[in-house]
């Protein structure tokens, strides 16, 4: 067996009154890479900062190479050779490829103060060799895709062995949640590779991308590391018993199940809707109580209808009709005031506000149902708040903790709470409802979409996997281009995958 | 005072029950940050007292509070602004431009001059706000531009100050003082402490939170961002109509740059009451805090004999001292 680059002892953090993690010890040997798994909220994303050296531990060591990591600092972390690749890129979008994977320490590329810009860019081909990755380092980064930033994140974390001359220990906080297929095949091969270079540990709610990539995986719970396996021989099931814990949660409904009877009072129609050149010619009917999924692929304009809906944004032709009376907004405040509801992709910015207490996120939307005559009523409001943390069993310190400091999964019955807390809509509109989320909140999130629809909601549905999108929607519509390709009623096992996927490229 | 209406984080992680039993490093930070406002203030007043004991009576707070009234006019909306995450560099024109008005006003109409040019006021303070909604110009811009264009229009209205006699009697009262403060100054305080009230209680106070700190999704959330906005600049235009009046019951006169120079102290005080220029984070009563110690530091330079010619560097280091103790960095990831 290779030396151990780097071991956790004993590691335990509480914020507040929520301890996140409990006596962790893991330890990463040279040139292995580790799967870290477990569902939104189990402590792998703190585990990870500590590793960085972003938060300092309560209580235990981080020991790399036989040494005490005596200060939690990135600085000092870095020193020790660890990386990491944050979810939400740390890069800056003005400067050039170059630029970004030196930035704070250009080393020779500087000499009193002025770049020598051909040296830096020698230097950065260098590092994009690393990787075999022919982007050029003169590239502005903002013009880059996400994938192709992710690369370079990795370039840069990659710096460290030269820096330091030790082999690096490179942190991956879930690389490939916002990428598409392809772009995540790039990205796992990437982390093959590095593999000849580097110890790493990655963080992913994918259980097949864990499974391909790592060598052995570390499964944690509630703040604990509930389990060890190795990569090679761990059977999926395992792994998910693990990570569920003790509450199995109720799997997804699979699409073969029946499909469901859907009542004919037609809730929401389309009709030859067009917004420049993002979408054209959109018709179509959905019903009370239907789930409608849209499927297709970035640009295909499916975000942009349910925008639209919204009153986000303004169509250019055509006209929308909610039971039977065409609507005719000014924003989104005319939606919400009709009754429409819409769960945006971008959870911290569109969602809710992070520096604002989860009572008043829940209630942000619809702060009637807090007031009594002209004030707000801060008992009635604290009561109503109490009883959706209980309903969507929110984890949460208090009502008065600020939303961000929340996991994903709970930030985001946060926002599902902030339009079921007033009458319940008449439209949902749900952007990537499930992104980020584990498999627990996953479930659950999925279950009391459902739930929303047996009610008579009808809800417009983007998500993230055509798994997803067949576990839930009642019928299917396929974009491509900005048109509707095809329209496809889920049920018995129908359609495939493949009969979506046909429609969509 | 300093813990209250339009703050978040006073109410921190652990709800208020818990922070009082255990005090993490933290929450004590946060209770020093809310604090921290008023030591200043009184540890300034102690320093200029200690230089000048006569400037520990009665009497010389009556004048200090009678001093700070038209700063306050000016920090209570610029607060208001500053928390949505603009600002408003026009206010101080507006008011001067108002004074004008008045002072030609009150001998021709007498009382109702007061509601005239309160309503022109708040309908340039609509206008500025419309612009900026509309037009999505940055409201540093329109109420820069403002604050050439009100001023121009002042000066061209009036080329120097105009004396009140006639009429005078319909703002004099304010003047009128009790226990040695102003009527001006309690004015101030009550219509501070009714925005306090509605800020906290009611629902614009939490929309203006919202859009503070994060305006797209208090956007999606269905708040109507804009037209709050407009509402708060047509408040910012109606106080600094507010401050003209004040103005015109102090000095016996109209002048056409006679707030001018009150506009970086009004911003000032709501920085060093703790208010966070980049929106989000503050409070109206911490503003008052502020006002008080921008007033204390503009009186007590005078009081303790620096040199004249030292004045605005003893001003601007103060400044910058209070501001840095005073400020809140806790929530604030990035300082600009």
């Amino acid at each position: 067996m290779s030396e151990i680059a780097v071991s956790l002892e004993s590691i335990g953090k509480r914020f507040g009154s929520v301890q996140a993690l409990r006596d962790v010890s893991l330890m990463i040997r040279s040139r292995e890479v580790i799967g870290l798994m477990g569902e939104n909220g189990s402590g792998k994303s703190t585990l990870l900062k500590i590793l960085a050296g972003l938060i300092r531990p309560d209580e235990g060591n981080v020991v790399v190479r036989g040494r005490p990591l005596t200060k939690a600092s990135f600085s000092a972390a870095a020193k020790a050779g660890i990386g990491m690749v944050f979810q939400e890129q740390s890069l800056l979008l003005n400067l050039t490829v170059a630029e970004n994977i030196f930035l704070g320490c250009e080393g020779e590329a500087v000499r009193f103060g002025l770049y020598n810009w051909r040296k830096l860019k020698e230097m950065a081909r260098r590092q994009l060799d690393k990787l075999g990755c022919d982007i050029s380092p003169d590239t502005i980064t903002g013009s880059l895709s996400f994938a192709q930033r992710q690369m370079v994140e990795l370039a840069k974390v990659l710096t460290i062995e030269d820096r330091i001359g030790v082999e690096p220990i490179i942190l991956l906080d879930e690389p490939t949640s916002v990428l598409d297929a392809e772009e995540i095949d790039t990205v796992l091969h990437q982390i093959e590779r590095l593999r000849s270079r580097a110890s790493v540990v990655i963080v992913s709610h994918r259980l097949d991308e864990v499974l391909r990539v790592a060598d052995r995986i570390y499964v944690m719970t509630n703040g604990q590391c509930v389990g060890e396996r190795d990569a090679r021989s761990v059977d999926a099931e395992d792994l998910k018993r693990l990570m569920l814990g003790k509450h199995l949660s109720e799997q997804y409904r699979r699409h073969d199940r029946p499909a469901r009877p859907i009542e004919n009072e037609v809730r929401l129609s389309l009709r030859n809707l067009a917004h420049r050149s993002d979408y054209r010619d959109i018709s179509f009917d959905l019903h009370a109580g239907e789930i409608l999924g849209f499927a297709g692929v970035e640009g295909s304009g499916r975000e942009c209808v349910c925008r639209t809906v919204y009153g986000a944004e303004a169509p250019s032709a055509g006209e929308v009709l909610l039971d039977g009376s065409v609507i005719k907004f000014d924003g989104p405040a005319d939606a919400v005031k009709m009754g429409i509801a819409y769960v945006p992709s971008e959870r911290r910015i569109e969602g809710l506000v992070p520096n604002m207490s989860v009572r008043e996120n829940m209630t942000l939307a619809h702060l009637k149902v807090a007031r009594r005559g002209w004030f707000l009523d801060s008992q009635r409001e604290q009561k109503l708040v109490s009883q959706w943390v209980e309903r969507l069993r929110i984890k949460t310190p208090s009502n008065h903790a600020l939303a961000g400091q929340l996991s994903g999964g709970n930030q985001q019955k946060v926002v599902l709470a902030k339009w079921l807390i007033a009458e319940h809509p008449r439209l949902l509109i749900l952007d990537h409802p499930l992104r980020g989320l584990d498999i627990g909140a996953k479930a659950e999130i999925f279950a009391r979409v459902r739930e929303l629809a047996q009610n008579g909601i009808s809800i417009l549905l983007i998500a993230d996997t055509l798994e997803e999108l067949l576990a839930l929607s009642d019928t299917i519509l396929v974009m491509r281009d900005g048109a509707i390709t095809a329209r496809l009623p889920v049920g018995d096992g129908k359609p495939t995958q493949m009969e979506i996927l046909e429609n969509m490229i | 005072m300093a813990k209250g209406e339009l703050e978040v984080g006073g109410e921190g992680v652990e709800g208020p029950a818990t922070a009082a039993l255990s005090l993490s490093p933290a929450s004590l930070r946060a209770i020093l940050s809310g604090v921290m406002p008023a030591v200043v203030l009184v540890a300034l007043i102690l320093v200029v007292g200690f230089f000048a004991p006569s400037f520990l009576s009665l009497y010389s707070f009556g004048v200090l509070l009678g001093e700070s009234t038209i700063i306050l006019l000016l920090a209570i909306p610029q607060t208001m602004v500053i928390m949505i995450g603009g600002i408003d560099l026009s206010i101080a024109s507006i008011a001067s431009l108002a004074s004008i008005l008045l002072a030609l006003l009150l001998p021709e109409i007498g009382f109702w001059a007061i509601p005239a040019v309160l309503v022109a006021c708040m309908a340039i303070g609509a206008t500025q706000g419309y612009i900026h909604v509309v037009a999505q110009v940055p409201s540093f811009v329109v109420t820069l531009a403002g604050l050439g264009l009100w001023s121009g229009i002042a000066l061209a209205i009036a080329h120097t100050t105009i004396s009140v006699d006639e009429g005078y009697d319909a703002v004099g009262w304010l003047q009128a003082t009790v226990l040695g403060i102003p009527i001006a100054f309690f004015g101030g305080l009550a219509l501070l402490l009714a925005l306090v009230l509605v800020f906290r209680r009611m629902s614009i106070g939490r929309y203006v939170l919202a859009i503070g700190l994060g305006e797209t999704a208090a956007l999606l959330s269905g708040i109507r961002v804009g037209r709050v906005k407009i509402l708060i600049f047509t408040l910012s235009g109606l106080f600094a109509g507010i401050a003209g009046v004040a103005m015109v019951a102090r000095s016996y006169a109209g002048n056409p740059s006679g707030a001018d120079k009150l506009l970086l102290p009004s911003i000032a005080a709501v920085v060093i009451g703790g208010t966070a220029i980049t929106g989000g984070f503050g409070g109206l009563g911490r503003t008052l805090i502020g006002v008080l110690t921008v007033t204390v530091l503009r009186v007590g330079i005078a009081i303790v004999g620096i040199d004249p010619g030292y004045e605005p560097l003893a001003y601007g280091l103060v400044i910058i001292g209070a501001v840095a103790l005073t400020m809140d960095r806790a929530r604030i990831s990035v300082v600009k």
